[in-house]
């Protein structure tokens, strides 16, 4: 059972898949780094993404991968709302208080999810989705490489943003030291807001891609907010290429994890690797090349 | 919400204060004993609830309020004692009593060995790391068919009748609350003030902020286990997806900061508020939680000590500052 093929597959779906789980993953990383606030809305904003896409498709009949910028722009125009009304006020008040009403937001779109939609699990179905892949001794479904393509390619826009323009200086200098940024004429506040847009909007896209390689109900937002948090753990705080790193070494494990024990398990390690990294690696494996 | 909680008004201090306490807790467990004897099966079943709440409530707002622990682990302590229960009473045929103290042992234990990991980095780190040790356990416990699996497992004697459930719980919220009288009432109460207020000033000043916060998360988690293990001998079957769900750690969360972070009175009144919020929307549990949601983020916005803070507030019961 267990062939070169198999594994080699394994391997190589986990890598594809670690690519989407690092994109999810950087929208966390970033507010978490310009706002010191753990997003624990960030899963629920994955759902809705993966809700929009679904919908997307269902209303339009555009292929929901081509309508990802649509949902990016949906997803990051509700994030801005959130941030004015929710965020914003508590600026002053420690991290908890924001932390909390996020978690407050969690739970309030889970229930508004069930009692919108459903608690069904759903998935966005496309043909291209279960078609095989086949290279040598290598198979996978084409939407993992998809899915592995788009997220890379927005990983890299994300660097380039971050590491390369007016608005990623801004954003690097807030993260080191609000208070000083805010003293040499940035504007903290509005950089805040642009980045939790920026990090909903990923999470939209990932949200969406999760949706069409696997399925989703509106309690996900918990496992792929934990399986985020180790990725972010994993890669080091606030480091774009970084995470990228970690959400491909965490789908590897991942998927290893699932062929060696049992498909049940993938969640299990994550949350395991998560602590793992917490009890003896606290700054992360990369901790170096920080942007 | 730790600065806030900071400049929250002394309180007066008088030598007996304590024991007046100690005193009122005392007289509300005799009084509370004998409910079972004129109230119905209904208000026993509200009376349980409000209990096992009130001793989950009881720790989280000692983490929180005194220790600046946010947890979202609770739902992980309270499965474990469920399970540690269960496998006690089913296989070793022990005393209710006596399996609920090793509960508490569990948990405090549990605490332990996981708290090298989550009080690594601070703050934030503490509320998600408990968030997955949660997942983490209930994720095993669906996987691994030694512990029933998905299906769970059965209590294998008879549970005890509901008069009888309702005193175990309300001896379980008394000792939480007593504890909390000693914490409060101590030179403790001082030192975890310190640590939260500021863990290197603290530690500065020959205060063990490690030591103090273990403390704190032991206690609050051998409470909950307790809490749990009492749950589970009242459900008389439990499985992974309802002891370890995330919604025991939501309802503990809401509790304390509608009732007050930090106020002593604070989980008591959310816990009451709770059961009842509960009651009044006992048909409709997904509106339930949006509600208490919109509720929670009201109240970290406009009141963060909570209804016992805006109490406070009211001119007749505001107490001259000391």
């Amino acid at each position: 059972m267990l062939d070169v093929s198999t594994i080699s597959s394994t391997i190589v779906s986990g890598v594809l898949l670690g690519g989407i789980l690092a994109l999810t993953a950087l929208g966390l990383s970033i507010v978490l780094g310009v706002m010191r606030l753990v997003n624990l809305a960030h899963g629920d904003f994955l759902v809705v993404g993966a809700y929009a896409g679904l919908f997307f498709l269902q209303f339009t009949g555009i292929d929901p991968l081509l309508g990802v910028p649509a949902v990016a722009v949906f997803v990051g125009l509700l994030a801005l709302p959130v941030y004015r009304l929710l965020l914003a006020p508590l600026a002053n008040r420690g991290a908890e208080a924001q932390m909390m009403t996020m978690f407050a937001v969690s739970i309030i779109l889970e229930n508004a999810f069930v009692l919108a939609f459903s608690a069904d699990t759903r998935s966005i179905a496309r043909d291209y989705a279960t078609v095989p892949l086949t290279l040598g001794p290598v198979t996978f479904p084409l939407i993992y490489l998809i899915g592995f393509v788009i997220s890379v390619s927005l990983i890299l826009a994300v660097h380039w943003l971050v590491s390369a323009t007016a608005f990623g200086r801004d954003l690097r200098a807030s993260a080191v030291d609000a208070e000083a940024a805010a003293t040499l004429g940035v504007d903290v506040k509005r950089v805040q807001m642009l980045t939790f847009a920026l990090g909903a909007a990923c999470a939209g896209v990932g949200g969406t891609l999760i949706g069409a390689a696997f399925q989703f109900s509106p309690s996900s937002g918990a496992a792929y907010l934990l399986n985020s948090l180790a990725v972010v753990v994993l890669g080091g705080l606030g480091s774009v290429i970084g995470t990228l790193v970690g959400g491909i070494a965490l789908g590897t494990l991942q998927s290893i994890g699932g062929l060696a024990l049992g498909d049940g398990y993938r969640d299990l390690v994550g949350m395991a690797v998560f602590l793992l990294v917490l009890a003896f690696r606290p700054d992360g494996f990369l901790a170096r090349g920080r942007t | 919400m730790s600065e806030a909680v900071a400049s929250c008004p002394h309180r007066f201090r008088a030598p007996g204060a304590g024991l007046v306490e100690v005193a009122v807790l005392v007289g509300a467990l005799a009084v509370l004993w004998f409910a079972p004897d004129f109230a119905g099966d209904y208000w026993l079943q509200l009376g349980f609830r409000t209990f096992i709440f009130i001793a989950l409530a009881q720790g989280w707002n000692l983490m929180a309020g005194s220790a600046g622990l946010v947890s979202l682990g609770t739902s992980c302590f309270v499965g474990l004692g469920a399970y540690v229960t269960f496998g006690l009473l089913n296989r070793l045929s022990l005393p209710l009593p006596l399996a609920l103290l090793i509960c508490a042992i569990a948990g405090g234990a549990l605490a332990a060995l996981v708290s090298p990991a989550l009080f690594r980095l601070r703050g934030l780190y503490f509320t998600v790391g408990t968030l997955a040790l949660a997942e983490l356990l209930r994720l095993l416990m669906v996987i691994v068919s030694a512990f029933g699996g998905a299906s769970g497992i059965f209590l294998q004697e008879d549970p005890p009748a509901l008069p009888v459930l309702f005193r175990y719980a309300l001896v379980v919220a008394l000792i939480a609350s007593l504890a909390m009288t000693l914490c409060a009432r101590t030179r403790i109460s001082v030192i975890l003030r310190a640590v939260r207020d500021d863990e290197d000033a603290a530690a500065q000043m020959g205060v063990r902020p490690y030591r103090v916060k273990l403390g704190a998360f032991v206690l609050a988690s051998a409470l909950a286990a307790m809490a749990g293990g009492i749950q589970a001998v009242k459900l008389g079957a439990i499985e992974p997806y309802g002891m370890f769900g995330l919604q025991w750690s939501i309802d503990v969360l809401s509790m304390v900061i509608i009732g007050g972070v930090g106020m002593r009175l604070g989980p008591v009144v959310g816990a009451l508020f709770a059961v009842a919020l509960g009651e009044m929307l006992a048909d409709y549990p997904e509106l339930h939680i949006a509600i208490t949601g919109a509720i929670l983020i009201v109240l970290i916005r406009f009141a963060p000590h909570g209804v016992v803070g805006l109490g406070a507030k009211l001119p007749l019961t505001r107490r001259m500052p000391a």
